[in-house]
């Protein structure tokens, strides 16, 4: 088994002032301490130091350091919810800056839980790796109707659409979502990605769906992967 | 590895019979090869009550469906069992034909559970009236044979007949010369019989539960319990889990048929059978009380119950309905009246308003809080004047599914797990172990995490740890994610394999547990109740009875309450539904009930997020974190 490490990332120390510790906001995005996570960012940024930078070096390296345990299975939701409480915390005072900044992400991401689904802590913590792996999120929330998904995917020009059911009774708005979007006639323009406790690979191929995650870390790298692929075919 | 067992029969007159056997056979065969009589009237198919035995001393074997059926939750609480279904599981004394259970029949009102159900009065509003009708005789002034009936009835109002009443109504009249009985639902007539019946009334009240369809045919006059009739939903075939029923039945019409025809059947059946064990006639049968949660009631009705899966779970109906038979195609007379009780939200239906009528929870000058632990359960809690529910859906981990050596409880199952110095595990019936039930799985959890092996995430130590036992730690087997301890070593286990705890074990009972628990928590919160001032936990549902509740508590399955506060209510459900068959003030008091109790939906709350993960962890000590953080 992979015990997951604390990956600092390269030249971090050169990237904020001189004497600038990073640790503490590492072990606060880690042990989930939103408030000082907040404080810390806060301070960062009053030092004017690069919002990217703050992010890169200052939030992923704890929260990676937790989504890996995730993935390994030693930790479990509630650590990862409170991790992921953190992040959202340093994220909310890091994003308009970065929005600001109007950096190229990775990819244009839309995402919510289908018709009839209310379950969305999986779907949270699949938004802020997504995020952190670089794209640009529109999380629907909960309970989205297919045209809902149909209209965010045109506006925001999406590369990719996810979309979680939990429930048995739910999974069938996946299909009807898709056939909706089949009809809307952007299906080629979008790749789709579904997921959820009830879904399986199988489940995802009878309707069409590009991809299926098993879990959090799977959806990122299947993200990365179909972005990549999308990107080649266009290449 | 099987031993002899020695099996004491006495019987009330204190006559003893020792014999010997082999675990495993059933009470009924032992006492059969010793040559001792034990009626068996079903023919040893668990569908009387003939071959019931008391067990005096050695360990009581968990009650098979059929025991709860037959015999009900106070029996077999106190050591009732079918002779016929009830495997030998250790040395055991055991009475032939005891008398039943304090106070002859189970009649409403008797066992210690249902003390205040008591006081309440027949009022089942089903009346009948033996009168002598004058048969028309003049042609000059015209009469009928309604308004004879009508007249000598003393009814003020003429009154509509059904038309199966009206085409009988000429032989009927004429048959016993005018003597006629009627019998009236709150004043709607039912049925006109020849001659005097009024000594039959009864009544029937349904459990539809998801898993099983339970029924009690009861004495509308004096209350008594004639019959009780049960077995598994047949609907079952299409989907074990309610969820997984409702998706089979989702926006497909012959599909929902199916199933409302498999319900409909089970319940034909179960009133057929009540009536031949109590020899009652079922035409005699006037109100048919049922309850079940929404999906159940929905599709009995033959209700589209596609939405009550789907966000916000919406039912289609919620409030009490009252039909003729003939509408349900119930094989009853057709005026028969069916009476479902009302629904309060999706996911706390009928079944849960009659939970509610059986604890009198609604009563209580200090707050309760009444836990059904199931795969669709519910958490409803309050005192007179305000009460609120929410639905708390465990999933089926605690049944043993999901778990890697998950079981049912069964022999062999492991139920008790205590670690000290060594690990101990005790099976139902003492066999070597071959996997864990649910209340093994809440008893290992609670001894891990008091033995210091889990931590309050709900994480295994590593092996290495210097901070376990050498003893302990030896049965950390794998790492990370991959952790697993190890219960039972394979040479002493029952199928030569490790019996062990999983590291994705735990996680399931997380889950289960903490969808419990939040519950409670977040219902506490709304309403403000610090721990300390409630009065009483009922836990209802057949699974209730076999958690060892301080277990439970430990992990945080249940809130930090003093043991003595929590009880066992049984099928609360069955219960309510025969309270509003014998009262129609209850049921009207039920429809009253269900539209001031205030359903919480969990997921919506903006604090549901931080109740959820406080809930899915195992608690830290003793001390309650929760409201010292709540009151601060």
């Amino acid at each position: 088994m992979a015990i997951p490490e604390l990956k600092i990332p390269d030249g971090w120390e050169g990237r904020a002032p001189g004497g600038w510790d990073w640790q503490p906001l590492w072990e606060a995005v880690e042990k989930g301490h939103h408030d000082f996570t907040s404080e810390f960012v806060q301070n960062s940024i009053d030092k004017d130091i690069d919002p990217r930078t703050i992010l890169d070096d200052g939030l992923f390296p704890g929260f990676n350091l937790q989504g890996d345990r995730f993935s390994e299975q030693l930790i479990f939701i509630p650590e990862m919810l409170i991790t992921a409480r953190a992040m959202k915390a340093g994220l909310a005072l890091i994003r308009p800056l970065l929005a600001a900044k109007a950096e190229k992400p990775l990819g244009n991401f839309v995402i919510g839980t289908v018709l009839g689904d209310m379950h969305d802590i999986g779907q949270s913590i699949v938004t802020i790796m997504l995020e952190n792996a670089g794209f640009k999120i529109t999380n629907l929330g909960t309970d989205v109707h297919p045209d809902k998904f149909i209209e965010a995917a045109r506006e925001e020009k999406a590369d990719l659409i996810g979309f979680s059911a939990l429930l048995s009774t739910t999974v069938y708005y996946q299909k009807v979502t898709i056939e909706e979007i089949t009809k809307a006639g952007v299906r080629d323009k979008m790749k789709i990605l579904i997921g959820g406790a009830p879904t399986t690979q199988e489940w995802a191929d009878e309707i069409g769906a590009d991809g299926w995650g098993k879990d959090a870390i799977a959806a990122v790298k299947l993200a990365q992967a179909l972005i990549q692929e999308k990107r080649e075919a266009w290449a | 590895m099987s031993t002899a067992l020695t099996i004491d029969f006495v019987t009330a007159k204190g006559g003893r019979t020792s014999v010997e056997t082999e675990p495993g056979t059933s009470f009924l065969d032992v006492a059969r090869a010793a040559d001792i009589d034990v009626t068996a009237t079903c023919g040893a198919r668990g569908k009387c009550r003939g071959c019931r035995v008391k067990i005096l001393k050695g360990a009581v074997p968990p009650p098979t469906i059929m025991d709860e059926v037959q015999l009900g939750p106070d029996e077999v609480h106190e050591g009732f069992r079918l002779a016929c279904q009830t495997r030998v599981i250790a040395d055991t004394e055991i009475m032939l034909a005891p008398p039943h259970a304090e106070g002859g029949h189970k009649i409403l009102g008797s066992g210690k559970d249902r003390g205040q159900q008591a006081g309440i009065d027949m009022d089942s509003g089903v009346m009948k009236k033996f009168v002598t009708a004058a048969i028309p005789v003049d042609e000059h002034e015209q009469s009928s044979d309604i308004e004879e009936i009508l007249t000598a009835t003393g009814a003020s109002k003429s009154g509509t007949l059904a038309p199966d009443l009206l085409r009988k109504l000429p032989g009927v009249l004429r048959e016993k010369r005018g003597a006629v009985t009627v019998t009236t639902f709150n004043g709607d007539i039912l049925d006109i019989e020849p001659g005097d019946t009024t000594e039959h009334k009864y009544g029937m009240a349904f459990d539809i539960g998801t898993t099983s369809i339970v029924g009690a045919l009861i004495d509308l006059d004096s209350g008594e319990q004639l019959a009780s009739v049960g077995d598994v939903n047949p609907q079952a075939v299409y989907g074990g889990d309610l969820m997984s029923r409702l998706a089979f039945a989702q926006f497909d019409l012959p599909a929902l048929r199916k199933l409302r025809a498999r319900a409909v059947q089970a319940v034909n059946d179960h009133i057929k059978e009540a009536c031949e064990k109590a020899a009652v006639a079922p035409e005699h049968i006037y109100k048919v009380v049922i309850v079940g949660n929404t999906a159940m009631h929905h599709i009995f009705l033959g209700i589209d119950p596609t939405y009550v899966g789907l966000a916000p779970y919406a039912p289609s109906i919620r409030g009490a309905i009252e039909m003729p038979a003939r509408d349900l195609l119930l094989k009853t007379i057709p005026n028969a009246k069916i009476c479902m009780l009302p629904i309060v939200a999706g996911f706390v239906g009928a079944d849960a308003m009659g939970a509610v009528l059986a604890t009198r929870i609604f009563e209580s000058e200090d707050f309760r809080v009444l836990v059904d632990i199931g795969t669709n359960g519910e958490v409803i809690m309050g005192r007179k004047g305000k009460l609120m529910a929410c639905s708390a859906p465990a999933g089926p981990a605690l049944e043993g599914a999901q778990i890697k050596h998950g079981m049912r409880g069964a022999i062999g199952a492991i139920e008790k797990v205590h670690i000290g110095e060594a690990v101990t595990c005790e099976t139902i019936g003492g066999a070597p172990a071959t996997g864990i039930c649910g209340s093994g799985l809440i008893d290992a959890a609670a001894s891990l995490l008091k033995a210091g092996v889990l931590l309050t995430s709900g994480r295994f130590r590593t092996r290495d740890d210097k901070s376990l036992p050498a003893a302990l730690a030896a049965r950390l087997l794998g790492s990370g994610g991959k952790s697993e301890f190890a219960l039972v070593l394979a040479q002493e286990s029952g199928n030569d394999t490790d019996i062990t705890l999983t590291q994705e074990d735990i996680r399931q009972l997380q889950l289960a547990k903490g969808a419990i628990y939040s519950g409670v928590l977040m219902l506490q919160r709304i309403m403000k109740v610090p721990i300390d001032e409630i009065a009483e936990l009922q836990l209802a549902g057949g699974f209730g009875n076999y958690i060892n509740t301080e277990s439970a508590v430990a992990i945080h399955l249940l809130p930090s309450i003093p043991l003595e506060k929590i009880t066992y209510v049984g099928n609360a459900a069955l219960m309510g539904a025969e309270i509003a068959l014998i009262s129609e003030t209850e049921r009207k008091r039920a429809d009253v009930l269900a539209k001031e109790i205030e359903h919480v939906s969990l997921a919506a709350h903006p604090e549901f997020q931080d109740i959820f993960i406080e809930a899915m962890c195992f608690p830290e000590k003793k001390v309650d974190a929760h409201f010292a953080e709540a009151e601060a």
